[in-house]
């Protein structure tokens, strides 16, 4: 057998095609020789060929009844479309490896294969994230796996925020927490609901944060622990207008425990005009894009 | 006289009460009169029991003796029963002062002792008094002027302290602070300064100043460390609560593992065990044997045809 990639690919491609000689295509020294290319490509720094071998390797195992190998290989091709910088080939062949891992009836790398996809092309196609990241978590919860999905509703809020979408964001959190509720994980429930609150405090809507709070309070365990009081001490200030006050909460240990991305809009807390009755219409302030490393 | 054993013995025969017979203790049961009755049983009566029924009638019936009346002095006014016990309680701190006088010149100090010691029963008991003689000096009795009237009650008042005064020996610690009275016995708060309250009480001395600014001090460093101890504290709970949670969700995760790990084992072993047999199948010994006498056989035979062809 010649190491030449470019010669395994021609061989293993006259192996599968049908012609007069051959009636049936020979599936496994195909793949063989697809995936021998493939490394040899990927040696050799040449990803666009690898990433077509890989393709094609993988196609030959689906055609052997292996989808485990068939998305193994999938992946491989994606992560090397990830270097070439195709993010629609990156969102693409990620999506296929996860069709073949449910095929295998393995919903966690399935989701996994999701969550690489979604960070590889968040920073580029945001939307095609926030609709792989939600995918992945659909996935895991259909599976009863939600301890799982804790992560991944954490980089979709993290999204969201980048985008400015804040009412997607705290919808987010929200998912989180019930997440976190069915498989009492309380701690991370807790912190969810007071992420929401922050958020929709950032976008300057109390009564929404005030609404969310009260939702959240329906559950006994919140009001008592130290996320929930740290909330209400939050909404309490907002209603007073006590800038002091927002700001002192703002930075206590509590705020301190929950993710970066909210710690960042905590500190910026409060934002807009703080009127002790209604809450003013003005809209938060924008993003500093420095701060969002 | 004859008259009065007659009207005793009636009186007796109604009376139904029979109490300890104490001199004093008469004072206080006079309105009951209560008088020894016989013994039901055997109908006698002891001389003691005579005697002190007897003292018992004769002390009822000496308002008809007008002798005795002229004697008695204090109030000038004859039948009250407070002027009779302010009588015998004037008698009784009388008779204590002349035996505090007694003790003071003793030269032996045991019976000093058992006199004050004396002494202070009586005047326990005298107090225990004032409060009826108190009763009764605010009762108004006929054919009393007001004057007089008034006086009685200073004259009660005044009692306690001339108790009191009985020198027995420990007079040192008896003076009370005026206003407290006669209720030495409860428990009160009591203050160092003698009640007065005035504005020099109150006044900030320079050392309660420093005290006081020492403790704030401390009391803010404490303060300060216990803030970062909360925070640390708070740090810990919450990298506690996310460990459970990780725990939590490698439970299941550990749990796979160990179920397919038992099957690879499982596998491993069936596989071993198939491995032995099929090598003790090809290399057993009686196979060895096997070939090496048909290998023997072979040699002879070539021996045999190489010996044939050579002929």
């Amino acid at each position: 057998m010649s190491s030449d990639p470019d010669k395994l690919v021609a061989k293993a491609d006259k192996l599968t095609k049908l012609t007069l000689t051959r009636w049936s295509a020979d599936w496994r020294n195909a793949t063989l020789n697809y995936e021998q290319a493939a490394n040899a490509y990927r040696v050799a720094k040449k990803y666009e060929k690898a990433k077509d071998a890989f393709e094609k390797a993988s196609k030959g195992q689906e055609m052997l009844t292996s989808p485990w190998d068939a998305a193994k290989h999938m992946e491989s091709a994606a992560a090397l479309a990830k270097e070439l910088g195709n993010w629609n080939d990156v969102a693409d062949l990620y999506r296929r490896a996860s069709e073949l891992y449910v095929e295998c009836g393995r919903a966690q790398p399935a989701s996994d294969a999701l969550g690489k996809a979604a960070r590889a092309v968040e920073d580029h196609l945001p939307d095609v994230a926030v609709q792989l990241y939600t995918d992945a978590c659909s996935l895991l919860e259909e599976d009863d796996k939600d301890q799982m999905a804790f992560d991944l509703y954490r980089a979709l809020t993290a999204v969201h925020i980048k985008l400015e979408k804040y009412t997607d964001a705290a919808a987010a959190l929200l998912r989180l927490g019930l997440a976190a509720d069915k498989c009492n994980a309380s701690n991370s429930q807790f912190k969810a609901y007071l992420s929401a609150i922050i958020v929709y405090l950032y976008a300057n809507d109390v009564k929404a944060a005030e609404k969310c709070y009260n939702d959240c309070s329906q559950i006994p365990a919140f009001l008592g622990s130290d996320q929930g009081r740290c909330g209400s001490r939050l909404i309490s200030a907002y209603s007073e207008g006590n800038v002091e006050e927002i700001k002192r909460v703002a930075q206590s240990s509590t705020i301190t425990h929950l993710d970066h991305a909210i710690i960042k809009l905590g500190r910026k807390l409060p934002t807009g005009e703080v009127t002790a009755v209604k809450a003013g219409t003005e809209e938060g302030e924008g993003l500093d894009e420095d701060d969002l490393t | 006289a004859l008259l009065f054993a007659a009207l005793a013995k009636h009186k007796l025969r109604s009376r139904s009460t029979f109490s300890a017979q104490d001199p004093r203790a008469r004072l206080s049961r006079r309105s009951t009169g209560g008088l020894p009755r016989c013994n039901t049983e055997t109908g006698e009566m002891s001389v003691i029991d005579i005697l002190t029924r007897v003292d018992a009638i004769c002390n009822k019936y000496d308002k008809y003796d007008v002798e005795k009346q002229k004697n008695l002095n204090v109030s000038g006014s004859g039948d009250d029963a407070f002027a009779r016990g302010y009588a015998a309680v004037d008698a009784e701190i009388e008779a204590a002062l002349e035996k505090a006088e007694l003790a003071s010149k003793e030269k032996s100090k045991a019976s000093t002792v058992a006199l004050n010691a004396e002494l202070r029963r009586t005047k326990a008991k005298l107090l225990e008094e004032v409060p009826k003689l108190q009763r009764l000096a605010i009762k108004k009795v006929k054919g009393l002027s007001t004057e007089d009237f008034a006086a009685r009650n200073d004259l009660v008042l005044a009692l306690p302290d001339r108790i009191q005064a009985i020198p027995d020996g420990s007079a040192a610690a008896a003076k009370q602070p005026g206003g407290w009275g006669p209720s030495a016995s409860h428990t009160e708060i009591k203050f160092d300064s003698d009640g007065r309250f005035d504005d020099e009480y109150f006044q900030e001395s320079e050392q309660s100043n420093q005290f006081r600014q020492e403790h704030e001090t401390r009391k803010r460093r404490q303060d300060q460390g216990l803030e970062m101890i909360s925070e640390g504290l708070d740090t810990l709970k919450n990298m506690a609560h996310d460990m459970n949670e990780e725990l939590d969700r490698q439970v299941p995760l550990a749990d796979e593992i160990d179920s397919k790990v038992d099957k690879a084992a499982s596998d491993l072993k069936n596989t071993n065990i198939r491995l032995k047999h099929t090598v003790t199948q090809l290399r057993s010994s009686r196979n060895f044997c096997i070939d090496i006498v048909l290998l023997i056989i072979i040699l002879g035979i070539a021996a045999y045809l190489y010996n044939v062809l050579k002929k």
